[in-house]
């Protein structure tokens, strides 16, 4: 039984007539990494949103079709006890600082005041999600006195500590330099690695190929592709759609044009591409495609 | 940019140890004494003898003085200048000027309603010195404080100067390209007008998503809530409090008593 089952669902915003998801189909299980790609306006933060309760239940806004996490469907829940299943964190790591707190542990322990976990468990979870994600040594900084990706990997840990079945995630690097970047993917990936279920959405497709167990492409609010990422990552059908490619397939794609690819896949990783290239590229056939 | 709309000041001190609401209540206490007391000189007596000393026990009387002369005194002057021309006093005239005079009776009131409002300031200046705004507002929702109340005091507190840094970023950003700054006062406020628009959209739009950034963290939550941080209430500040309530309505009888 997946974890997060979204049949034919479909969303319209209040006082807005073209639907922003529509008919989508999506189960996701346990322990899964998915990734979620589109272009802009293609309704991946709407997906987010759907996912974490808030459309309908913060944007009011007509919902269609079942949204269901952990057995329990959407319009039979409230927000706040949603929440303790699917935790949200999105793009700018300053608005989620809640702001009502001076030290980064009393932000992480925000959360856990609101929902009443008692105090000894409190700080046990808090010092567990600051060592996860690397910001133990930050406990008494304030939390605006940080440098982007120290904020992102604090509102993370801020989710974490709430122990979500499901980790909804809205394009938590595009505001960071690489830096910040490397910081972030890194606790996702340790995140993904104990076994939570992951929902990330993300343009850096280096680092989707990389993590991702599944790649969905999303475009207009419709489920274009769902599969492998091997497969979705270096179908032709994204580029067409004006999505993003990673630089190491499209490096390929051009060389592939040239006649200087021989594999049969297109690679996504850096690894798959030296592999690639290496047999691809005899010496002999350098020359040849200098000719052309 | 990291500083916050806070007086408190880290220190150890007796006062710094009283639990958050024993200050409230002495500030407000010191306040209403100070306004209802029928006796001419008790505002002077309590800032000599108790504001003082406090100020001096709780180890903020460097920061208790800066904040007053700075910024109390010269609003007091100006407040007893103007009370004392124009509170209503038949007697002997000390001085006049166009027409105006201070008489001897409207300096004395003058006098006493400036010293209420030094008492007032003074007590919740000491209570502010020396209370961490969020112990203030944990105890407070302890006792029974809406969370969505002590959500608004706390946050502005840090979130005003956070919006104060974004207006200096937007008008460096405006100034680089060419926004006039040092011509005419009109024509510099029609320069600012077009930076209100940003400004102000800009944190509707943070407003929202700070709004499900603290959902997500069960704000809404109707659970009973924790904290993390540990208040003492100890039976000498249930004491001291049911001490100064008693001489809060001490003076009230003696007020009605008397007049």
């Amino acid at each position: 039984m997946a974890i997060v089952n979204l049949q034919n669902v479909t969303y319209k915003y209040p006082l807005t007539d073209v639907p922003v998801l529509q008919n989508i189909n999506l189960q996701v299980e346990e322990g899964e990494f998915v990734a979620v790609i589109g272009p802009n306006g293609a309704g991946k933060s709407t997906l987010c949103y759907t996912l974490a309760g808030f459309a309908p239940h913060f944007f009011k806004g007509e919902l269609t079709g079942i949204v269901e996490v952990a057995g329990v469907e959407s319009h039979n829940s409230i927000l706040s006890e949603w929440v303790l299943n699917v935790g949200l964190a999105f793009q700018n790591p300053f608005n989620q600082i809640s702001g009502a707190k001076y030290t980064v542990f009393e932000e992480l322990a925000f959360g856990l005041e609101n929902i009443g976990i008692p105090r000894d468990e409190m700080i046990a979870r808090v010092e567990g999600a600051m060592k996860l994600t690397g910001i133990s040594d930050l406990a008494d900084r304030s939390p605006y006195s940080l440098s982007g990706g120290q904020q992102q990997r604090v509102a993370l840990a801020s989710i974490l500590v709430m122990q979500p079945r499901v980790l909804v995630l809205d394009e938590p690097t595009s505001q960071m330099d690489p830096i910040g970047t490397r910081e972030v993917f890194g606790v996702i990936h340790s995140m993904a690695e104990s076994g939570m279920t992951v929902i990330l959405v993300e343009h850096k497709m280096e680092w989707i190929a990389q993590f991702a167990d599944r790649v969905i492409a999303l475009k207009d609010g419709e489920i274009l592709m769902n599969g492998d990422p091997s497969e979705v990552l270096t179908s032709p059908l994204l580029p067409s759609n004006g999505f993003g490619t990673s630089r190491y397939t499209s490096v390929a794609r051009r060389a592939q044009e040239l006649g200087l690819w021989n594999e049969g896949k297109l690679p996504i990783t850096l690894d798959e591409a030296v592999r690639g290239f290496n047999s691809s590229l005899t010496k002999e056939e350098i020359p040849d495609a200098r000719a052309k | 940019m990291h500083e916050r709309l806070s007086f408190f000041v880290k220190r150890d001190s007796p006062i710094h140890r009283l639990n958050p609401m024993t200050k409230a209540v002495m500030a407000l206490s010191l306040v209403l004494i100070a306004f209802l007391s029928p006796w001419y000189w008790t505002p002077l007596a309590l800032f000599l003898f108790v504001i003082l000393p406090l100020s001096l026990v709780a180890r903020v009387a460097r920061e208790y003085w800066n904040f007053i002369l700075k910024v109390i005194l010269p609003t007091l002057i100006i407040l007893f200048i103007m009370q004392a021309f124009f509170l209503p006093g038949e007697s002997r005239s000390i001085f006049e000027v166009f027409g105006l005079e201070i008489t001897e009776l409207s300096a004395r009131l003058a006098f006493r309603n400036v010293m209420r409002i030094l008492v007032m300031i003074s007590s919740f200046t000491i209570l502010l010195l020396t209370t961490h705004p969020s112990e203030l507002m944990s105890d407070l929702s302890r006792r029974g404080l809406p969370g969505q109340f002590a959500y608004v005091v706390i946050s502005s507190l840090q979130i005003i100067p956070q919006m104060q840094a974004k207006a200096q970023t937007i008008i460096s950003a405006q100034r680089s390209r060419g926004l006039d700054t040092q011509s005419s006062f009109l024509r510099r406020v029609g320069g600012i007008l077009p930076l209100v628009g940003p400004l102000v959209f800009g944190s509707l739009v943070e407003v929202e998503e700070r709004a499900i950034a603290i959902e997500a963290r069960g704000f809404t939550s109707t659970r009973p809530k924790t904290f993390l941080r540990e208040i003492q209430d100890t039976s000498f500040d249930r004491a001291l409090r049911w001490a100064l309530i008693a001489c809060v309505i001490l003076t009230l009888i003696l007020r009605i008593w008397l007049s």
